[in-house]
């Protein structure tokens, strides 16, 4: 197990104390790599979070009892990289690094395997879906040629392109991918985050490259984009943060770095309602930042090696998930109090505090923020 | 077997006897009729029957002075003559019955005569057997008006009897025979049932007597308690009775307004009642006096058949009379339901059976007035509590509180019309309060402590055994334990039928509001809940909806967050706490509680010089209070049953945190919370319990040790998890561990005592592990040297930490450390290379505790030794005899002669005690070390000197001990060289070409060692 390699907070500069997990999840029994939270919405009062581990097994924990309710083993034992639920129905897809991607029955406490999809790269490349309602829905996933990303059309796997980056464009291996659509155009979009630090917009139909922009110099590791607002923000080995924005004519353009105390992003996630954002650091820290004037608030500081994995819960839960096998659950300027209320809209044009949190200063100051 | 079957032997047998006894009345004669009687079969008596009793009646009619013992005597056998015949003619009946109680007839008073008491029993017994010897029709025939007075002359000489006789027998007597004469009895020869017109005939009739027999039998009722319950119970049947039959509403609802014209002469019509509203209200009014004085005697009659009785006419007359008696419901309701709480179990089931059938057929929410004057009672009930719960005796106490406790149960949801009333609640809930003050002088709270670490006790029985027996408390009050259990039924039914979550808030506001009030509210909060959840509550009230699960658990977690939130769980009970130092912290934060200042401390009943302190008293009320919510806890588990699973994640660490605490009696309640979870959450031990959460318990240890000066009895919570769990849970708890040792890092010198119990445990836990798991090899490449067992990495990492403190100042902790080290080269003992360099590293630190420690020290280091001896025997030898024997042995040489000169005194001094562990350790780490010889010499040559009978006896002993190892290791120099001190025989040689040996000890009697060797070489051989 890894030492902590930060000192430990000096409890006489500040009588208050650093912000706690609400919970800790214990026995994954090996590094988690993946994490996603599923239903919450459906009516169901408590939402399950999905955690994939560097064992190869994907755990579904309850957020009531907080504990693991169901274990999938479906991945040779290779690290699972990548969760997504499907909107429709109890499914889920996994992806390892056994080259395979698996369709998960998880209806009426099934766990089984109904269908899988070879994977052709062995890259670190997360894939992503697109999927409405409907009985169709979209695939993005690394490609067989180092520099491609495949599209396929699910569930019956056909394959709709290959996009390949111009020969003489070279950004390396797709890191990282994001399929989306614009409100205004049905039009498939993809943003792909590139080895040689660039961001990618894809026309989907067009097989073509809209625009590029260079955020990073190390390879991309992670992003998220806000598709309301048209920003992303991105993180990867180096020690800042790129925010870029999409113009109208489809254009990315970069809005600023963000630099921070310690190198390594190797996620990061906007919460649903697009008010705050949390980096995973190679520091063994969360990051959480204010996603429109990207101030910085809070440094969560729990575990004891690398944080491999963020995500949100549509009710603003934050769950961290670590190298050192354990996954920390984290409730940060809550968004309602009560969790049946429609998140979006709901929180539209309100304001964080600018100051939130009492703790948040003494932490400003500890992570470098205020230096 | 009757001797004369027929008529007309019967007759020839009886003719001289009833001719003799015409002629000459005596009580020969009369006594000679009864005894030719038994040979007569009851046809042939029937058939004969006027002609018997004339002779009889002839000698009772014959005027002029009569000896008493011959109307006994006749009366008797008239008597016996009804008793086998039966009457047939209507005059006969109404002849007899006046010349029967005619015979008490004294005409110069109005009193009965003043005659024997046999004579008056026999009267009595005659009348009843005639009412009973009757034909149906002719005895119904018999209650005509006309019977009036003769009938009320019966009666009223039957009272009399009753009030006035001192013979009990007669007495009951009496009231039996009144009770046939009014058709109250229940043998089976009486008509059974009377239809409407012979109902409201008889009950014209005997709506005359009723003020002269209501009047004379309260008389009795409330009469001298010593006249015996039976006479009482008799006459309160008799009373409710008779008033339930001639005020029933049934009968007065079909009385016509005018009276019709009685078709008897003017005399007895005079003495004719006519039951109209007029004289129904007149009655009634005047019953109700009398039926208040007959409650007020009665329901605390001592004896329970009494009591059973009164139910009885509160069932009758509120079932029967409702309307007519409606002034008497407040004092009917009153007593019964002032009995529902009664000692005796019969007279508390009856009760409860009343209550439930008047539930069942509405008799009071169904009837608004009913309902009225009992909402009516109960509020002036809470009016009166509080003044009523700080004057009443315990005795008083005890009824109030029944009283209230069956309003309750009676008015099952309508209590809230009450509770709804603010002063109302206020009221009540102040009378609670202070009622449920506790008494906290008692010193031995505070002192008793308990300092063992290891499992919990009671482990065992936890799933067989129903929820555990409650703590004895002590009320300031109250003494009389019933009371406490009437309390607690009443704050149940508030619970069960009250708005649950008008009284949670309102307690909780007490709660919050006071610490004088804090302890009470919470005993109330308790009870609430198990109330709201139905438990231990009889539901009088079919349609009554319970608290929903969802709600009630909902309620439970806001009352838990309150109970264990930090001002309230964590409060100071102790003064030596060894955490004092960090504490301070918190304390200027304003989080402890320490409620001295804010807690009048009751000492009035002590004697001055031991007036505990205030402070003392604060803590007495503190433990007193976590305890309450401990027990709380256990009565919620109870309340939820197997919902309270999900509340385990919130509610276990606290408990478990104050199951390590170190007052006994917290430790006893939060030991008894967790056994009541386990028997409802369906865990079969206190190990199963945590076993099963132990993540639950890890989450918040590890989030705990982050704030260690907020919460610091985390390292406790830790080390009763591990004491009271399997090693199975040591893959969930490794980061733990490792958050552990890095918090020990930085406290070294504050918290090492807190963190060495936590090792301690852990250590036990991974001794116990014997069979470590196997690392699946097939992972890792040839190069790459296997990643250690969990548990081993754990032993390494504290084994570290133990070297360290190994020179620890404080002496509990360096003998903590030594057991925890001792532990550490248990489990380390097949990973040579990690036990090596460590023991390495440790044996500096323990060379000192060895040779410059405290006796204490000094022997729990040999035992560290001695298990390295056994793990890494060749290491350590070369070291010992290096290192430490010269010294120990120098040591024991020079303060031999000290040891052997000293008086009694000096076992006392630590000079000895250090002598002594040194004799105590040296012999078996020599035997597990397996000394050379020469190492071998030096032990024995330092500890013969101590074989002397100059040396304390404890030393010689010792010495003796470390000589049987010796033994074991070499007995040849042994035994040579305990010959060399005294030799006990002269040593023949088996062959004569031999040699004789002489050897250097001397036998002679002043041989100081001749003892103890003596002793040794009889073990060698």
């Amino acid at each position: 197990m890894e030492k902590m390699t930060a000192p430990p907070p000096n409890m006489a500069a500040s009588p208050l104390p650093p912000p706690d997990p609400c919970f800790v999840l214990r026995g994954a029994q090996s590094a988690v790599h993946a994490l996603h939270f599923f239903g919450g919405a459906q009516g169901q009062v408590h939402p399950l979070l999905l955690s994939g581990s560097l064992s190869g097994l994907v755990h579904i924990w309850s957020l009531q009892t907080r504990r693991a309710v169901a274990t999938l083993d479906g991945h040779g034992g290779q690290c699972v990289t990548w969760l997504q639920t499907l909107p429709q129905g109890r499914q889920l897809l996994s992806q390892g690094r056994d080259l395979k991607l698996c369709l998960w029955d998880l209806a009426e406490g099934r766990n089984t395997v109904v269908d899988s999809v070879p994977l052709e790269s062995m890259g670190f490349c997360r894939s992503s879906i697109l999927a409405g309602g409907q009985e169709r829905w979209m695939l993005a996933m690394p490609g067989r040629g180092n520099d491609e990303v495949q599209i396929l059309e699910m569930p019956s796997k056909t394959s709709v392109c290959t996009l390949k980056p111009e020969a003489d464009a070279k950004p390396g291996m797709p890191m990282c991918l994001e399929l989306w659509q614009a409100d205004s155009s049905p039009r498939p979009l993809l943003l792909a985050g590139y080895e040689d630090g660039s961001v990618a917009l894809w026309d989907v139909s067009e097989r073509k490259v809209c625009s590029r922009v260079a955020c990073h110099t190390e390879p991309v590791m992670g992003f998220d984009f806000d598709s309301q607002k048209a920003r992303g923000v991105s993180g990867s080995a180096e020690k800042a943060l790129a925010v870029w924005s999409l113009d109208e004519q489809q254009a990315l353009q970069m809005c600023r770095t963000h630099e921070l105390t310690n190198p390594g992003i190797a996620d990061v996630k906007i919460r649903p309602d697009r008010k705050i954002l949390a980096t995973a650091g190679w520091d063994h820290r969360v990051r959480v930042f204010h996603w429109r004037t990207m101030k910085p608030l809070a440094v969560l500081s729990f575990h004891s090696a690398t944080i491999h994995c963020v995500a949100f819960a549509t009710d603003g839960l934050l769950a961290a998930g670590s190298g050192d096998q354990r996954i920390s659950i984290w409730s940060l300027y809550p968004i309602s109090t009560d969790s049946s209320t429609p998140l979006l809209g709901h929180t539209e044009g309100g304001e964080l505090p600018e100051v939130p949190g009492p703790w948040s200063l003494h932490f400003l100051h500890k992570a470098g923020f205020l230096s | 077997m009757a001797v004369f079957d027929t008529p007309e032997e019967a007759f020839g047998a009886l003719r001289p006897v009833c001719v003799q006894l015409t002629k000459t009345q005596t009580v020969e004669n009369v006594e000679h009729l009864q005894a030719q009687l038994q040979a007569v079969s009851d046809s042939a008596l029937q058939e004969l029957q006027q002609y018997i009793l004339f002779p009889l009646r002839f000698t009772l009619k014959t005027p002029g002075p009569k000896r008493e013992r011959l109307i006994q005597s006749v009366v008797e056998c008239l008597t016996f003559v009804l008793s086998s015949t039966c009457v047939k003619e209507q005059v006969l009946l109404q002849e007899l019955f006046s010349e029967i109680s005619a015979c008490l007839y004294s005409p110069k008073s109005q009193k009965p005569a003043a005659v024997s008491e046999e004579l008056k029993l026999a009267v009595i017994q005659g009348l009843s057997t005639l009412m009973h010897s009757a034909y149906g029709d002719i005895l119904l025939a018999f209650y005509e008006p006309s019977i009036l007075p003769r009938l009320g002359f019966a009666v009223s000489l039957l009272l009399d009897l009753a009030e006035q006789e001192k013979s009990k027998q007669i007495k009951i007597a009496a009231l039996k025979c009144l009770q046939v004469l009014l058709f109250q009895c229940d043998c089976q020869d009486h008509p059974r049932s009377l239809d409407e017109l012979e109902q409201k005939q008889l009950g014209d009739l005997f709506a005359s007597f009723l003020p002269g027999i209501s009047m004379a039998l309260a008389r009795v009722i409330t009469g001298d308690f010593k006249q015996g319950h039976g006479i009482i119970v008799s006459s309160l049947k008799t009373f409710y009775k008779t008033v339930s039959f001639i005020m029933a509403d049934e009968q007065l609802e079909r009385i016509s307004k005018v009276q019709p014209k009685p078709a008897v002469e003017h005399r007895v019509a005079e003495l004719m009642v006519h039951r109209e509203a007029k004289w129904v209200k007149n009655t009634s009014d005047k019953l109700t006096i009398l039926i208040k004085k007959i409650i007020e005697c009665v329901s605390g009659h001592p004896h329970w058949k009494v009591r059973l009785a009164l139910i009885e006419l509160v069932e009758a007359l509120l079932l029967k009379c409702s309307q007519s008696l409606v002034g008497s419901a407040g004092p009917l309701l009153k007593a019964l339901v002032g009995l529902v709480n009664d000692e005796s179990p019969e007279v508390q089931a009856q009760c409860s059976k009343v209550l439930r059938h008047f539930a069942d057929q509405k008799v009071v929410v169904g009837n608004r007035a009913f309902a009225d004057i009992l909402s009516e009672n109960l509020h002036s009930l809470a009016t009166s509590l509080p003044r009523l719960m700080s004057s009443q005796d315990d005795q008083g106490k005890f009824s109030t509180l029944s009283l209230l406790l069956g309003y309750l149960k009676l008015l099952g949801p309508r209590v809230n019309f009450v509770l709804n009333s603010v002063t109302h609640l206020q009221r009540l809930s102040k009378a609670l309060i202070q009622v449920l003050e506790l008494d906290v002088t008692d010193i031995k709270v505070v002192e008793e402590r308990c300092w063992n670490s290891g499992p919990l006790g009671a482990s065992e029985t936890a799933a067989t055994q129903p929820r555990s027996p409650m703590q004895r408390r002590y009320f300031r009050f109250f003494t009389d334990e019933r009371l406490f259990l009437l309390l607690q039924q009443v704050c149940q039914l508030l619970g069960f039928y009250g708005d649950v979550y008008l009284l949670i808030d309102h307690f909780m506001e007490l709660y919050r509001e006071s610490v004088v009030y804090r302890k009470q509210a919470a005993m109330i909060l308790n009870e609430l809940v198990a109330g709201a959840a139905g438990l231990e509550v009889e539901n009088l009230h079919e349609n009554h909806i319970k608290t929903s699960t969802e709600e009630l658990r909902e309620i439970v977690t806001s009352i838990l967050e309150e109970y264990t939130s930090q001002e309230n769980w964590y409060l100071t009970t102790c003064i030596e706490s060894e955490e004092v130092g960090e504490e301070l912290t918190m304390k200027q934060s304003g989080l402890q509680a320490i409620t001295s200042g804010a807690h009048t401390c009751q000492v009035t009943s002590f004697p001055a010089f031991s007036k505990p302190s205030p402070t003392i008293c604060s803590m007495n009320s503190n433990i007193w209070q976590i305890c309450i919510q401990l027990e709380g806890i256990g009565r919620f588990a109870y309340a939820l049953g197997k919902d309270f699973r999900l509340l385990l994640m919130t509610a276990l660490y606290p408990v478990l945190e104050k199951a390590g605490d170190q007052t006994l009696l917290i430790s006893q309640a939060a030991t008894s919370a967790m056994m009541d979870i386990c028997h409802t959450c369906g865990y079969y031990s206190l190990q199963h319990l945590i076993n099963q959460n132990s993540d639950y318990l890890v989450n918040g240890i590890s989030l705990n040790l982050r704030h260690l000066s907020l919460h610091p009895h985390t390292p406790k919570v830790l080390e009763v998890m591990l004491w009271n769990s399997d090693a199975s849970l040591l893959p969930l708890v490794a980061d733990v561990v490792q958050d552990v040792l890095a918090t020990l890092d930085q406290f070294y010198d504050k918290r090492a005592a807190s963190f060495v119990g936590v090792l301690h445990a852990l250590l036990a836990a991974l001794e116990e592990q014997s069979d470590p798991p196997k690392v699946d090899e097939s992972d890792t490449g040839p190069d790459v040297e296997p990643p250690l067992p969990v548990q081993i990495q754990i032993a390494t990492d504290v084994m570290e930490r133990c070297i360290h403190m190994l020179s620890d100042k404080n002496l509990k902790i360096r003998l903590k450390v030594l057991d925890v080290l001792n532990l550490c080269v248990v489990v380390l003992q097949s990973h040579k290379n990690q036990l090596l360099p460590l023991a390495h590293r440790a044996w500096p630190p323990l060379v000192h505790r060895l040779t410059n420690d405290d006796p204490l020290v000094v022997l729990r280091a040999f035992k560290v030794l001695r298990t390295l001896g056994g793990k890494c025997g060749d290491f350590l030898r070369s070291r010992f005899c290096k290192d430490i024997l010269p010294k120990l042995a120098g040591s024991l040489v020079t303060q031999a002669p000290v040891s052997a000169r000293a008086g009694p005194v000096y076992s006392h001094t630590l000079a000895f005690k250090l002598q002594l562990a040194v004799l105590q350790g040296l012999g078996p780490l020599c035997e597990r070390l397996d000394l050379g010889d020469s190492d071998l010499n030096k032990v024995a040559d330092a500890c013969l000197i101590y074989l002397s009978a100059k040396q304390p006896m404890k030393l010689q002993e010792a010495a003796r001990r470390v000589f049987l190892h010796l033994m074991k290791v070499d007995p040849d120099s042994t035994w040579f060289l305990l010959n060399e001190l005294y030799c006990p025989e002269q040593l023949t040689p088996p062959h004569p070409s031999l040699h004789p040996v002489q050897l250097r000890g001397t036998m002679g009697q002043g041989n100081p060692y001749a003892a103890n060797v003596l002793c040794l070489l009889q073990e060698l051989q």
